[in-house]
């Protein structure tokens, strides 16, 4: 029993020593020359923001952050966090070792396979280091072939794995295996500020991701019209909003019922042109508020042809609506299965296809217009009292900090 | 606000709490327990089961295993004797029978069997007996139908069943009728689920009334408590304060059963007929009324209800998904989906007052007006 103690004690200490830092490396940041500062500033704090509640160092090197001093086993759960910001290029878990040849072969190994083929990659960052990045490189090979008693080989070329090693200064080195993706892009907040119109679908949650991915704070709006919708459906798109959050550093939902419109349109007006219609008063009420919010552009799902509202001629009508602001629809030339795999990919999918109504289907028309034109449309419009409704519709907006 | 939605769960009878509280605060002991205190509680629990099976079983015949839920008893019931052959059971049970049954085919455990409704959401007994042959194993029909109120006349049905196939396992959901109806087992019927928080008991309540004689395979093993049928620590607390609910509700029974009839007629007439159309039977249990208002959509009507006060219950639901959006149950009493789509089920407990029927009366009546305005 008590030597059993005292080894755990040991091993303890071992596991102690092997220091873990996680390497970030950013994306198109290191394009810009005079204004970098600003862009790592936005970079460093949304990194912060993704990591509250851990404990950890974030340190500056040129083109590259490196976080120190964290749980170790916190390691992946932080890099996972770090993988939904906006700006970073890749990501590696490394061992920092002091830089002479033996702790780094003792580093190298616990990256090894127990068969096929490797190189050993080498970026000597301090040049006063006495041996070239090739001769390091060639160094540790040759350790690790001895290690390896037969079972590995050197391929340069194609190499089945690859151990990297990254001689810094103060005598210390960083040993790392792989490359992890990062979310690429521009840190969000520094493009300005835009509001998406978010429904319960598909779409519009990826709308807002590729956006936010240039750079663009994203503010959420969304219509619903209880009570002929449900609190379920209104409770998935908050929970689309959050899953959005963790890409925009952040959000604010709006809601806003349009039940009143829907049935004013629906007495006063040609069935067919229910859609129509309430996507005029939706894109109005968007940009009203974005202007009220300090949004710069509207942004929407839309894909052309997708449905019959998102026709040309169906977004010429929303559009012509809008008169100050950019309508910016990243999706506008995708295919449903491209959109699909994208909000696979940022986890949104399996929400959005949860079978709430999002929008009234009690006063869809068996037959929505595809090419409606403007001149019938305005004749309908003047049907209703376009301000009043409006009005009414921003009486019932909700806001939700997310 | 009212609350007319007794069905899918009822208030919890706070005198039962009061009374049942020194086992949450004070006797919290484990029933298993070898010392005094531990075996004290295994005493009182067994005065409560004897409190819930009396009531309905004759003791000698029946016992009570306590599980946790009504789904859990049905499941149990389901996977514990539908193990070859064919399991015959109804269209219209709840989806604790209906989703067992679909997986004892996905399992190719035994081959579920559906025997129709007739219009009144009671099963059709013909059919359900020529479904039944020499290779049925088990047969569930469910006592009260908890969408519509529908009462099947069970101890019969159990009779003619085992004439057809004596060594048939029969079953019934009783959910929805423990409690409600008065009625008592016949010894035809093998197995019983009951459930406490339909009558004023706590969620996570229920129970599986079984024949005695009969060896159930437990679906929850470990410990080896409920003498082995249904392993885990026994929710004491839960139990006791369930056999306090029922003692007082089956001391009402009759009564109660009389007034909420009554209650149910007054409801009923005064709903607006040109609007709502009545599903469940008038024979049925007094505690439910299925009505649905024709083209207009159950549950836009039961938010319009909700920003009135008036919590009550739908058959069908704002998805997008036609599969789960209208109930199974009214489809299968051969109703179309325009009656399906505008489902209420209104229910009501022996708390439930003239003073509430009378201002549900108006609000449904507005509502359903208003909505069909708007609609047009």
């Amino acid at each position: 029993m008590k030597s059993g103690a005292i080894c755990a004690r040991e091993c303890n200490k071992k596991v102690a020593k092997v220091k873990k830092v996680i390497i970030i490396r950013y994306a198109e940041i290191f394009l810009k020359k005079k204004n970098r500062g600003f862009f790592e500033r936005a970079f460093e704090n949304n990194m912060q923001r993704a990591l509250k509640g851990y404990t950890y160092d974030l340190v500056k090197q040129s083109g590259r952050y490196l976080i120190e001093n964290f749980q170790a086993e916190e390691a992946e759960e932080m890099l996972s966090k770090l993988q939904k910001v906006f700006g970073a290029h890749s990501f590696s878990i490394a061992q920092e070792t002091s830089s002479d040849l033996d702790s780094i072969f003792e580093a190298a190994k616990s990256y090894c396979l127990e068969s096929g083929t490797f190189k050993v990659d080498t970026h000597r960052g301090d040049k006063r280091y006495p041996l070239t990045s090739i001769e390091i490189s060639r160094e540790i090979g040759a350790k690790i072939l001895e290690y390896a008693k037969g079972k590995l080989k050197v391929d340069v070329h194609n190499p089945s794995f690859t151990v990297h090693v990254d001689v810094r200064d103060h005598g210390k080195a960083l040993v790392f295996g792989e490359f992890i993706d990062g979310a690429n892009g521009m840190p969000v907040g520094t493009a300005g500020k835009g509001l998406l119109l978010l429904s319960g679908g598909i779409d519009s949650p990826v709308a807002g991701y590729m956006m936010a991915k240039r750079g663009l704070k994203v503010d959420c709006l969304h219509f619903h019209s209880y009570p002929y919708t449900n609190m379920q459906a209104k409770e998935k798109v908050v929970d689309l909003a959050n899953i959005l959050a963790e890409y925009t550093c952040g959000t604010r939902l709006y809601t806003v019922s349009v039940t009143h419109i829907q049935e004013a349109i629906h007495e006063k007006c040609k069935a067919e042109l229910m859609i129509t219609l309430l996507r005029r008063f939706m894109y109005r009420i968007a940009e009203r508020h974005a202007l009220h919010i300090g949004g710069q552009c509207l942004i929407t799902g839309e894909s052309l042809g997708q449905v019959a509202s998102q026709t040309i001629e169906g977004m010429t009508s929303s559009n012509s609506v809008v008169e100050k602001l950019p309508v910016l629809r990243p999706l506008v030339g995708f295919d449903k299965n491209e959109i699909i795999e994208r909000s696979v990919k940022m986890g949104a999918y399996e929400t959005s296809i949860l079978p709430f109504e999002d929008c009234c289907t009690v006063f869809l028309p068996d037959f929505p217009a595809i090419r409606p034109k403007l001149s019938e449309i305005l004749r309908e419009e003047s049907k209703l009292d376009v301000e009043g409704l409006i009005a009414e519709a921003f009486a019932t907006m909700e806001k939700m900090e997310i | 606000m009212i609350y007319l939605d007794n069905a899918a769960t009822t208030k919890p009878n706070l005198a039962a709490l009061e009374k049942a509280k020194t086992y949450l605060t004070e006797q919290y002991f484990n029933p298993s327990a070898l010392y005094k205190e531990g075996y004290t509680i295994s005493g009182e629990l067994k005065k409560a089961r004897s409190v819930l099976l009396s009531k309905i079983a004759d003791e000698t015949a029946f016992e009570l295993v306590f599980t946790s839920c009504g789904t859990e008893s049905d499941n149990q019931a389901t996977f514990g004797f539908a193990r070859r052959g064919n399991a015959v059971t109804t269209a219209g049970e709840h989806s604790a029978i209906a989703a067992a049954f679909a997986e004892l085919k996905n399992k190719g455990i035994a081959e579920p069997r559906f025997a129709p409704l007739e219009q009144d959401g009671r099963v059709n007994v013909e059919k359900l007996l020529a479904l039944v042959d020499e290779k049925t194993s088990f047969v569930s029909v469910m006592h009260v139908n908890n969408e519509l109120g529908s009462i099947n006349d069970i101890n019969a049905i159990a009779k003619l069943v085992k004439q057809k196939n004596p060594r048939v396992i029969f079953h019934s959901d009783g959910v929805q009728a423990y409690g409600k109806l008065p009625f008592r087992l016949a010894k035809e019927v093998d197995l019983y689920s009951i459930s406490a928080h339909k009558l004023g008991g706590l969620k996570g309540v229920g129970g599986l009334i079984k024949r005695k004689s009969l060896t159930l395979a437990p679906y929850i093993i470990g410990g080896g408590q409920e003498a082995g049928r249904r392993s885990g620590t026994e929710n004491v607390f839960g139990i006791q304060q369930f056999a306090f609910a029922a003692e007082e509700k089956f001391s009402t029974l009759k009564a109660d059963f009389e007034r909420i009839k009554t209650l149910r007629e007054t409801l009923w007439n005064g709903l607006d007929q040109t609007i709502f159309q009545r599903l469940s039977p008038m024979d049925g249990s007094p505690y439910i009324l299925n009505i649905s208002a024709v083209g207009l959509r159950g549950e836009v009507l039961l938010h319009l209800a909700n920003d009135k006060g008036l919590l009550i219950g739908t058959g069908s639901a704002c998805s997008s998904n036609a599969k789960t959006r209208y109930s199974k149950v009214v489809l299968a009493c051969g109703y179309n989906e325009q009656v399906a789509d505008g489902v209420l089920r209104i229910s009501f407990s022996s708390a439930t007052t003239e003073a509430e029927i009378a201002e549900a009366i108006g609000i449904l009546n507005e509502i359903g007006r208003d909505l069909r305005k708007r609609m047009q």
